[in-house]
């Protein structure tokens, strides 16, 4: 947080100093502006930013700019910050080391990304070994399924289902748009370092404790929209289309105060309302796709 | 004797029909039964929200089930399978944020039962050897497209669904 105010008076800086007083320079210190007041409730240390400031002859990059104007972020970044909050998840539950179950989810969940439009990420898969039933995504294309959930699954399509399901929150970057509405995020500047296995400081800073991003969930609106984007996805790829809803099924009939639902149930819909919603859109639509389900190839974990 | 037999066979007839898949379910929106698990069969009978169905056995995106006296094939999705009538309506959510958010014995009870919670996820440090893990198995897109031929499959034309109307308000993350 403190951070963000840094950079952002930097601009502010920045920006009165520079001989531009046209249209373009309003416009832009109304953008800084904007992302000013919004973290307010950091403003209480006024004095830091103060000095701050003038002392960093910063170049502002067009990034830094791109942010504070429109909220929007690189892939790289988006990779950065999906990275951390992946890192983090895998220090809570780490994953199931099983070199074919790794390599599977990796060639489904790419085959079904590669339906979902988006080519400027590296997708990333992998089971969480826990019994908990859930399956997570992070921006930048980081996405995992919980050995409790896969072991529920009886094809190929139903974890293609599950894995489209969340695809869909990272192609329309519903977690980038809870982070960016709680002000939790700001521009992200350099990178501590590069070493691949480092936490990367800089986001931790911004994304709040550990992968408790994760815990928050999403408005029930961006579950809807993920099921019938997700399902979607899942068809494009040659899938039979009822895979998600069959889990969906599944888990709707598993008792309510089951433990290893209590996560997902405190982050998303209620499956019977999620199958509703999704029922909705659908309708008679996916009548004409005849897809796979593939039980035969699917890989069994004990 | 006679009087008997006829209940009895009834009995035996329900026995038999009864599936592998036999369960209780809720009918989630006002549909139609059919004859075949096709819209373009004969609808046998018209089934209301909240009735409570048998479910016999699925196909694709129909599901057989029994509803009263009528046993047809309804859309998957027009069904819940599961105790718990119509299910959520939200309700399903409040009850678990109160439970996690304003009962803090009862996160404590959870967690001593299963691996991951809101607490789990708080403290979790950053593991940078299993995430050079996942990185390692990442496949490439020409990989992605070997093993999908190799399954037989083949992408489809199929047109993004269209957003409920009714239901859909201003979502606030896009006020930014």
């Amino acid at each position: 947080m403190k951070l963000k105010s840094m950079v952002l008076a930097v601009s502010l800086v920045s920006f009165s100093g520079a001989a531009m007083a046209f249209d373009l320079g309003k416009m832009l210190q109304e953008g800084i502006n904007q992302e000013l007041n919004k973290g307010k409730q950091t403003q209480s240390e006024p004095d830091a930013s103060q000095n701050a400031a003038p002392a960093t002859k910063q170049k502002i990059d067009g990034r830094q700019l791109g942010f504070a104007l429109f909220g929007s972020y690189s892939p790289e970044e988006e990779t950065r910050i999906g990275r951390q909050i992946a890192g983090n998840l895998l220090g809570a539950v780490p994953l199931v080391h099983d070199d074919k179950l790794e390599r599977y989810v990796n060639l489904v969940g790419n085959w079904v990304a590669l339906q979902s439009g988006r080519k400027d990420i590296t997708w990333h898969f992998g089971v969480l070994d826990t019994g908990d039933i859930n399956a997570f995504a992070a921006p930048g294309g980081y996405i995992f399924v919980t050995k409790g959930l896969y072991q529920r699954l009886n094809n190929e399509a139903e974890l293609a289902g599950v894995l489209a399901h969340e695809i869909a929150h990272v192609t329309l970057k519903h977690h980038l748009k809870v982070l960016k509405q709680s002000s939790l995020i700001g521009a992200l500047g350099q990178a501590a370092s590069n070493k691949a296995k480092d936490s990367d400081q800089v986001v931790q800073n911004l994304i709040g404790n550990g992968a408790e991003i994760m815990a928050r969930g999403l408005d029930k609106n961006a579950e809807f929209e993920a099921d019938r984007v997700g399902i979607v996805f899942a068809a494009r790829a040659g899938y039979d289309p009822w895979g998600l809803p069959e889990v969906l099924q599944d888990l709707a009939g598993l008792p309510a105060k089951d433990s290893r639902t209590s996560l997902l149930y405190k982050t998303h819909p209620h499956p019977a309302d999620r199958l509703a919603a999704l029922g909705e859109a659908v309708g008679g639509r996916l009548d004409a796709v005849h897809g796979k389900d593939i039980p035969g190839r699917f890989y069994r974990l004990k | 004797m006679k009087a008997f037999l006829v209940p009895a066979c009834a009995l035996v007839l329900c026995v038999a029909a009864a599936p592998a898949l036999a369960a209780s379910g809720t009918v989630l929106r006002n549909d139609k039964l059919y004859s075949q698990p096709s819209a373009t069969s004969k609808a046998t009978a018209s089934v209301n929200r909240g009735t409570s169905v048998n479910i016999l056995a699925r196909q694709g995106g129909w599901l057989r089930v029994s509803a009263g006296r009528s046993t047809g094939w309804i859309r998957l999705l027009s069904v819940r399978a599961g105790a718990g009538g119509l299910g959520g309506a939200g309700l399903g959510d409040v009850v678990g944020a109160a439970t996690t958010r304003s009962n803090p014995s009862r996160v404590v009870a959870v967690a001593g039962l299963r691996g991951l919670n809101d607490e789990d996820l708080k403290q979790a440090k950053f593991n940078g050897d299993e995430l050079a893990r996942l990185n390692a198995w990442q496949a490439t897109p020409a990989q992605a497209r070997s093993f999908a031929s190799q399954g037989g499959l083949k992408t489809a034309n199929v047109a993004a669904l269209p957003a409920p109307q009714p239901e859909q308000k201003a979502s606030p993350w896009e006020a930014n």
